[in-house]
């Protein structure tokens, strides 16, 4: 980082800042933004955050392979259930095998992925999910500890798990992180972007989370054009469209508008000279699609000076409470295509050691059935890079059980792990001092310092 | 149905108004008739009181409205203003205006012109074409303008989604038939469209309980609680103990939850048993036409939960029937303290404005509660009532900076549509799918993507001069870096007369294209209420005088930019 690159990046944010009139609120952004300009970087990172949308169902995705467990399995789920011997060749193989014989293997339609478990570039995390403390059944029955707000809520657990908040929340890890390094990048703008919407995940306390298609920016084709012919016009629509406004709404949306007319030109010069990426990614596949638009802004990084980026994609359909047999096959399968290709496309670029995925998702489901599953709230989750030590497990497999000791009914996960240990571990390995992690995930501090990170990476 | 109120109701005798309270209002009057029928709490019977008793009251202005204050109106009750509701509502007032709109007939359902147009064939069996036509024609041409709009505003409040509504086919007739629900329901009473919602074959399909079964005590399996969990949730009382006035309830400084797991559980072996009424036939032939999609679900008997459920307080005992069962149910909910506070707010929110007073609230709710005459539920009254609110009315509670809230993408389209008479000539109504972002609107009728509709009714913009005012604004979950533009390129088109064959009717803006000043004036008035400031007219007028004029090529020229900036500017895309 140089000192003219931050100064410009201040500027930059400064003037953003500045136009939305009311001063005296924002003196409060700006002050936090120079706390939290304290994380420097020389290296080029990136964390990539999959979200599955619905609540992915934990029980068809990693399945009890020994037969004990198969069975239990089974039985819990007869309409549901893979065949044992479909499972046979997505059997993982793990270095350190689990204790007590426990065995697990990918759905098969997560093929894909199982070659990346093999040289060690993909770790499963087992059980985590939302906690506020280190939380017992005996706890969570007596509730004699916090839990989570709204538990099996899809839009508040969704919240809690990208904010630590439910619904409502200002901030989202992803975004508290940024905040540590926007300073480092060259255009802020670029540090946490969404290239599937909107999510409170990337929202930091200054961090400001880029929305992107996954075809890149979108021109404004009356500025990139005269309108209706007329140069005087798309000037005056340009004026228009970020003009201050002392109304909130008003202003709010011109602020929205600025951002994509000065980010879109920087981006789109960008990608447009960008790197050709030879990785073949799977078409009719939308993760795929915000993956590769991923792949790209990662291969012009440097173009923009970024140091840390945090990207957020995500797909929807996985509250598959009806026909989980037939639909969450398919999703599965684009999933593991799209992260697989993401994968290569890393290798290729030659950054595969700087660039983490990771799964997350609403909540698990139920491990009982009817024709699809219910609600729940621990699940398995996948790390993938080159710099995961992967081809193991994470964290203790749950016992399975209807109403057994790891599961609150049904099969629903009192996670043994929490998403602040997950994330913690990402963070530390994004650079982000133990100091910082206990800032940017509020809850951390309830584990022991010896428990606050995982590892896996 | 009447829905009878079974709780006492306490009158409030000659109190004041909320007119009171807003400056500048000596014009505004009471309507006593009204003002004294109406309960004071809604009943949630403890100490949240926070002292402010809801007042109910309805005011009206003496003086008829200006063209302005018409277009404001229009934009909140209507699915856009144009010249000829603009003098309309002048000429009528609001009240009669509004009494004329509930008046209007139905026109003619989504379901039949889906059968007209020959979607009914089987070969449309397993593809959804045909639904967004006859969804846009609707909120683009319908007569009854006030009843789309509160359509649209129920179809994002009670969410299915056509993407959703899956395993039987037929997917545009699932959508229609539920949109048609919910259009003729919209003037009618809350409970009976729960009845008719909960029973919709199109909503079995969307949360999934159509087919569920009751427990099976070998496996564990439980009945499916999607629909027990978002009808709760989403449709009906939300998360939190509410305050008549729709704040949240508080218990030692702390929120209060309405329900428990348990409460799902149980509420969802009331839907077990329910599948598709196809009036006896079997096999193909069954599904071979649409109409099992607009017949209520019927029961079946081996999967229906017999037991006792119990939910919310209440059990339903074991061994009442099906159908017994679900009234019982929904009459639980119904009775509900929150229902009235959680339905009023969002619907002002969807009609007015993002963050209405808990005044306002109140006065709505308690119209809810009771419309004058003992019913409960009466959304015309509803309707009616949230119009024509002084804090919907006043021109001086608008003109403060945090009033009214963004316009949803769907109706700044609308708006421009409606104001110039868009129609398709070959009847087509081919707008298509908008939900691109961007290339489109990032939003299209019925295609939310998922029950929690396209914005949540408490997003507030993370990092923001709004969140920092503790103001919500949902419809800016999405307006982001690319759907600004994706918008403005679709509008861009529109105008022009690029989207479809959708033609719209600028003959009332030829004749004033030559003077630029006049055509951005016009347009100001009928789309954005005079709502663009004079310095922003001005700038946007200049501009346009600039363009050749002087043929009717280069009017429409003028026209076309003249719009798109308007289309474009903050001070529109504002409700106010």
């Amino acid at each position: 980082m140089t000192s003219v690159t931050s100064r410009r990046a201040f500027l930059q944010r400064a003037s953003l800042l500045s136009l939305a009139g009311a001063a005296a609120p924002w003196a409060l952004n700006l002050a936090a933004m120079g706390e939290a300009a304290a994380a420097t970087a020389a290296d080029y990172k990136a964390l990539v955050c999959v979200f599955l949308y619905g609540g992915n169902d934990y029980g068809n995705t990693l399945i009890p392979y020994d037969s004990t467990r198969y069975g239990l399995y089974q039985g819990m789920r007869p309409t549901l259930a893979y065949a044992r011997s479909a499972l046979t060749p997505t059997l993982l193989t793990p270095n350190v095998a689990l204790a007590g014989g426990v065995q697990y293997a990918l759905a098969p339609e997560l093929s894909p992925l199982l070659p990346l478990f093999n040289s060690n570039h993909l770790a499963v995390m087992l059980n985590v999910g939302t906690l506020m403390q280190p939380t017992t059944k005996a706890q969570y029955t007596a509730k004699s500890v916090p839990l989570p707000p709204k538990l099996f809520s899809h839009n508040d657990q969704q919240s809690v798990w990208q904010s630590s908040s439910p619904e409502g929340a200002a901030s989202g890890w992803g975004g508290r992180m940024g905040d540590l390094f926007q300073a480092g990048n060259g255009n802020a703008t670029f540090t946490c972007v969404n290239v599937s919407g909107n999510a409170v995940y990337l929202s930091g306390n200054s961090a400001v989370q880029y929305q992107v298609t996954s075809s890149g920016p979108v021109a404004l084709n009356g500025i990139k054009n005269p309108l209706f012919g007329s140069a005087a016009c798309s000037a005056a629509l340009r004026t228009l469209v970020t003009a201050p406004s002392a109304h909130l709404f008003e202003s709010e949306y011109a602020r929205v508008m600025l951002r994509s007319l000065s980010a879109g030109d920087a981006l789109g010069a960008a990608l447009t000279g960008g790197q050709t990426i030879n990785t073949v990614f799977p078409t009719g596949n939308s993760l795929a699609d915000q993956l590769k638009l991923v792949a790209r802004m990662i291969s012009t990084a440097s173009d923009v000076g970024a140091k840390r980026q945090v990207f957020f994609v995500s797909m929807g359909g996985f509250d598959n409470h009806d026909g989980l047999a037939t639909i969450h096959p398919g999703l599965l399968t684009s999933v593991a295509n799209a992260m697989q290709a993401f994968y290569s496309a890393t290798v290729e670029l030659g950054v595969a050691n700087q660039i983490t995925s990771f799964t997350a998702s609403d909540f698990g489901r139920t491990l009982t059935a009817n024709d699809g599953s219910d609600h729940g709230w621990g699940s398995m989750h996948f790390m993938l890079g080159g710099a995961v030590n992967g081809g193991r497990f994470y964290g203790s497999p749950p016992v399975v059980a209807n109403d057994g000791p790891d599961d609150v009914g049904q099969g629903r996960l009192l996670p043994s792990t929490s998403v602040d240990q997950y994330a913690a571990t990402l963070g530390k390995w994004f650079g982000i001092s133990d100091a910082d992690l206990l800032t940017v995930l509020p809850n951390l501090s309830n584990w022991n310092a010896s428990q606050r990170t995982l590892g896996f990476v | 149905m009447a829905i009878e109120v079974t709780t006492p109701v306490a009158l409030e005798e000659g109190t004041p108004t909320q007119v009171g309270e807003l400056a500048g209002l000596a014009s505004w009057i009471a309507i006593p008739g009204i003002a004294t029928a109406l309960s004071a709490c809604g009943g949630g019977g403890d100490s949240g009181g926070s002292g402010a008793t809801p007042i109910p009251s309805q005011t009206l202005p003496l003086t008829p409205p200006t063209t302005a204050q018409a277009a404001r109106f229009l934009a909140q009750s209507s699915m856009g203003a144009s010249r000829a509701q603009i003098d309309r509502v002048v000429s009528l007032g609001y009240a009669a205006w509004l009494d004329e709109q509930l008046a209007l007939p139905l026109s003619a359902t989504r379901w039949d012109w889906l059968v007209s147009q020959g979607y009914a064939d089987i070969s449309h069996k397993n593809d959804e074409s045909g639904f967004d036509a006859a969804a846009w024609l609707k909120l683009l041409n319908a007569p009854d303008t006030l009843r789309q709009r509160v359509t649209l505003a129920l179809s994002e409040i009670f969410v299915a989604a056509i993407d959703g509504l899956v395993g039987a086919g037929w997917r545009q007739f699932a959508a229609a038939s539920y949109l048609d629900l919910l259009e003729a329901n919209a003037f009618g009473n809350h409970r009976s469209l729960l009845q008719q919602i909960s029973l919709s074959a199109p909503m079995g399909q969307f949360l999934t309980y159509r087919g569920s079964a009751k427990a099976d005590p070998i496996s564990g399996a439980l009945p499916d609680e999607n629909y027990a969990r978002e009808s709760m949730q989403l449709f009906t009382i939300g998360l939190l103990q509410l305050n008549a006035d729709g704040t949240p309830q508080l218990a030692a400084g702390k929120t209060i939850d309405t329900y428990g797991l348990s409460d799902i559980t149980g509420l969802a072996r009331v839907f077990t048993g329910w599948d598709f009424d196809l009036a006896g036939q079997t096999g193909a032939a069954a599904t071979a036409t649409p109409n099992f999609l607009r017949r209520p679900m019927v029961q079946v008997a081996s999967r229906y939960e017999t037991g006792a459920k119990t939910f919310l307080g209440t059990t339903i005992a074991a061994g009442t029937a099906a159908t017994a069962g679900l009234t019982q149910a929904l009459d639980t909910i119904f009775a509900h303290p929150n229902v009235a506070p959680f339905f009023c707010r969002q619907l002002i929110q969807r009609l007015v404005t993002s963050n209405p007073s808990p005044a306002y609230v109140a006065r709505l709710a308690a119209v809810f509660n009771n419309d004058g005459t003992g019913v409960k539920g009466n959304l015309r009254a509803v309707v009616r009532a949230l119009l024509l609110d002084s804090e919907a009315r006043s021109d001086p509670v608008a003109a403060s900076t945090s009033f009214g809230k963004l316009r949803e993408p769907m109706l700044r389209f609308t708006a421009w549509a409606r104001a110039y008479g868009a129609t398709s000539p070959s009847g087509a109504w081919a707008v298509g799918n908008t939900s691109d972002p961007g290339t489109r609107l990032g939003q299209s009728p019925l295609r939310s993507p998922t029950v929690f509709n396209f914005f949540r009714p408490g997003y507030v913009p993370p990092n923001s001069a709004l969140g920092n005012a503790a103001l919500q604004a949902p419809e800016f979950q999405i307006a982001n870096e690319s759907s600004v533009i994706g918008y403005l390129n679709f509008m861009q088109r529109a105008v022009a007369g690029n989207v479809g064959d959708l033609t719209p009717d600028y003959s009332g803006l030829l004749a004033l294209a030559d003077n630029a000043s006049a055509l951005v004036s016009e347009i100001n008035l009928v789309l954005a209420a005079n709502q663009l400031s004079a310095a922003t007219a001005a700038a946007l007028s200049t501009a346009v005088q600039s363009m050749a004029g002087g043929t009717d090529a280069s009017r429409r020229n003028r026209i076309y930019a003249a719009l798109l900036l308007v289309l474009a500017a903050p001070e529109f895309i504002v409700q106010k």
